[in-house]
């Protein structure tokens, strides 16, 4: 591992809390974690002192620099953090920094030839007006460290019952290329990554307003991975993959039937599927004011829904890792406070149920 | 249209979608039942369109999205939407033009929703093919400037009916415009290419501008002048002709005949008739030029690096929403009806297309020079 925390390739992955200083004072779990299957670029963790707050998941290359007047809000991952400690919401002992997302990982999602153009900046004219993003290095960077917090967050939500990440929830992204804002699956890459050793069973729950259609199709044939998307039928995407439950929702829709709307799906979702683990896309461009979103949720709808969904799933045993999702703001810090919403009901949901 | 042609075109408008987060600061779309030929602005933030069937039309006084207008508080505005104010039937078709009797409408009040039909003017006294066009004087007393021929221009009051000026020319052009420069003199536009300027204060005869040199018989002409920084200054009014092969001609309205610049604009020739093609300057953003009606996109040009030798200009930027979104069942491509400026925001248009959808678009200026 270098300095900076990128890997050189053929070492295994490491996560480091940042009290540990790169060196591990403790190893808790790796002996748990190498029993995963080694060929992945196994990860080991170094826990230092226990935090025991709820765990968040930040990385301050989690943000890249964009051309001026950019339409994405890319300042928005370090405002969360910053509104969340700000508002004492959560110490910065609480955060984990992922490492940088190795190509093996990647690969059990995307494609070898996408992986190859991605990181090597081959991806043509027309793939890059797709995405939205010019390409550059930076946002290569941004996105494999945005997908190793994801996969981070899955991983201690496993041991510690929740997690959340400050970014993450690209889920446009198909395995040969990008769409939407999306360059790599996060949620994708997090929950192929799980379900391999020991088998388990993963539920993603994605609440963006744009329906998930990268994850739809990349698992629309895995039996472990149930996809669950509740979106605007006429927001981006037009052209709709196939999610195992699809809810499609009317413009306009308000908190309390869009509430309904969730609580008529996830119980029995849960009970019947029985996943090991619950990766939820808490986007918060369901609100009112996001300037692509169709829908009319309130702040308060949104704290109801996170509340909702993590209690529910939490109650069942069934540890849960939560991702920021979609927003479209020109109001950075405005945004930021909106999707620092997910962590704030993570908060109390960790702390009602004594974690 | 197969599952698979309905998946493509879903492909081809999420891609435009994306696209249009870069090249739009704002986008708002609208669909009427029946295409419009005509958008008038009514306020800053309300226009009226109307059908042109030949049977019953229904005339609407949209308010664009609020949203549009909340600039630096996007998120306090929820309105997304377009939203009718107010509505009227008429049974003539509305596109100042084929409108012999000019109507008079009144939109009603806050508290009613209807728009009514209040009056007539008698129109042209020559029946031509072209019909009517009009302009609304900028004064206090409401006035019409009506023809449709070169030789039948009058003005007339609204209140009285009566005629106060008439254009005295020799010959009967077929009209395509008719703009107020200041408040006392216009210019007649003819589709034969002819510009008449008038002064409605004086009886002198109106100076003739001839069309410009083009090659090619049956080429069509459409003007527009724009007001200097002050309407009330005619010399700083600039006129700018097009044609149906895209060739553009700017004078400025103190010579008339003289080109300041030229440009060959590429434009798709499909065949236009004279009430489809639309070119305007901007209100509020010096040198621009918008074209419409020769396709189903608009186009934005900066005539400042325009020269005087007639060379291929290219679009500052082009709206292709219509043609993206459009499903054509009938094999006919969707074209611009028309399009306006908004009067004060200066990258702001209105356009509507064949299809019946109604854009309203603030585009981004992505050019280092120019507008």
């Amino acid at each position: 591992m270098t300095e900076d925390g990128s890997i050189i390739e053929g070492q295994t992955q490491s996560y480091t809390h940042p009290s540990t200083n790169w060196t591990p004072s403790a190893c808790l779990w790796c002996h748990f974690i190498t029993s995963n299957n080694a060929a992945l670029s196994t990860p080991l963790f170094y826990v230092g002192q226990e935090s025991s707050g709820l765990p968040i998941v930040h990385h301050s290359k989690y943000v890249c620099d964009l051309p001026p007047n950019h339409r994405f809000p890319m300042g928005k991952f370090s405002r969360v953090l910053h509104f969340l400690i700000k508002d004492q919401v959560i110490t910065e002992k609480q955060v984990w920094v992922p490492e940088i997302a190795s190509i093996d990982l990647l690969s059990c999602v995307h494609t070898e030839e996408y992986l190859s153009n991605f990181i090597n900046g081959k991806i043509n004219e027309q793939e890059q007006r797709r995405t939205g993003f010019p390409w550059s290095e930076g946002i290569v960077r941004r996105c494999r460290y945005e997908t190793g917090g994801t996969v981070l967050a899955a991983e201690v939500a496993l041991q510690r019952g929740m997690a959340c990440s400050t970014a993450g929830g690209t889920h446009h992204a198909f395995p040969s290329y990008g769409s939407g804002y999306c360059l790599l699956n996060d949620l994708a890459v997090a929950a192929k990554y799980l379900i391999s050793s020991p088998k388990r069973k993963v539920l993603i729950v994605d609440l963006d307003v744009h329906q998930g259609d990268g994850t739809a199709f990349i698992f629309k044939d895995e039996s472990c991975v149930f996809t669950f998307s509740v979106h605007c039928g006429k927001n981006f995407p037009l052209r709709k993959q196939q999610s195992d439950l699809d809810i499609s929702v009317e413009d306009g829709l308000e908190d309390k039937e869009y509430l309904s709307t969730v609580e008529a799906h996830l119980p029995w979702v849960l009970e019947t599927f029985r996943p090991d683990l619950v990766l939820y896309d808490a986007g918060v461009d369901p609100h009112w004011e996001d300037e692509l979103g169709r829908l009319s949720l309130t702040d308060q709808g949104l704290y109801q829904r996170d509340l909702y969904v993590m209690k529910t799933v939490v109650s069942r045993g069934v540890p849960v890792a939560a991702v920021i999702g979609g927003g479209y703001s020109r109001d950075i810090d405005k945004l930021a406070i909106r999707h620092s919403i997910v962590h704030r009901a993570a908060t109390q949901v960790w702390r009602e149920c004594g974690m | 249209r197969t599952d698979m042609e309905e998946t493509e075109f879903d492909d081809i408008l999420d891609d435009w979608f994306i696209e249009s987060l870069k090249t739009y600061k704002d986008l708002h779309v609208y669909q009427l039942e029946h295409p419009t030929q005509v958008i008038e602005w009514t306020s800053g933030k309300t226009v009226c369109v109307a059908g042109f069937t030949s049977s019953k039309n229904e005339i609407l006084e949209l308010r664009l999205p609020l949203k549009l207008f909340a600039d630096e508080n996007k998120g306090l505005c929820a309105e997304r939407d377009f939203k009718v104010v107010h509505g009227g039937f008429t049974d003539a078709p509305v596109r100042f033009s084929n409108c012999l009797n000019l109507q008079v409408w009144d939109l009603g009040g806050d508290d009613s929703d209807v728009i009514r039909r209040t009056g007539s003017v008698d129109g042209s006294r020559g029946v031509s093919e072209g019909g009517s066009r009009i302009a609304a004087r900028l004064s206090s007393q409401p006035q019409v400037l009506h023809g449709a021929e070169s030789a039948g221009v009058r003005l007339t009051q609204l209140t009285s009916g009566q005629t106060v000026y008439t254009l005295e020319t020799d010959s009967a052009d077929p009209l395509s415009s008719l703009h107020f420069v200041s408040d006392a003199v216009f210019l007649a536009g003819c589709s034969n290419g002819k510009v008449y300027i008038a002064d409605t204060r004086t009886s002198a005869a109106p100076q003739l501008s001839p069309p410009p040199p083009s090659s090619g018989e049956s080429v069509l002409w459409w003007t527009d002048a724009s007001a200097g920084p002050s309407c009330l200054d005619p010399s700083s009014c600039r006129i700018v002709r097009l044609s149906s092969c895209g060739q553009t001609v700017i004078s400025d309205l103190r010579n008339p005949g003289g080109a300041v610049s030229r440009a060959q604009l590429d434009v798709q020739t499909r065949r236009c008739n004279a009430d489809d093609v639309r070119v305007s300057w901007a209100p509020a953003l010096d040198d621009c030029i918008a074209v419409s009606g020769f396709s189903g996109a608009v186009q934005i040009y900066s005539s400042s690096v325009w020269t005087t030798e007639l060379q291929e200009a290219q679009p500052l930027f082009e709206h292709r929403g219509h043609a993206v979104s459009s499903q054509s069942d009938d094999g006919v491509p969707v074209f611009v009806t028309s399009h306006v400026w908004h009067p004060e925001r200066p990258r702001t248009l209105l356009s509507a297309a064949s299809d019946g959808s109604v854009h309203v678009w603030d585009w981004v200026d992505q050019s280092a020079a120019g507008c």
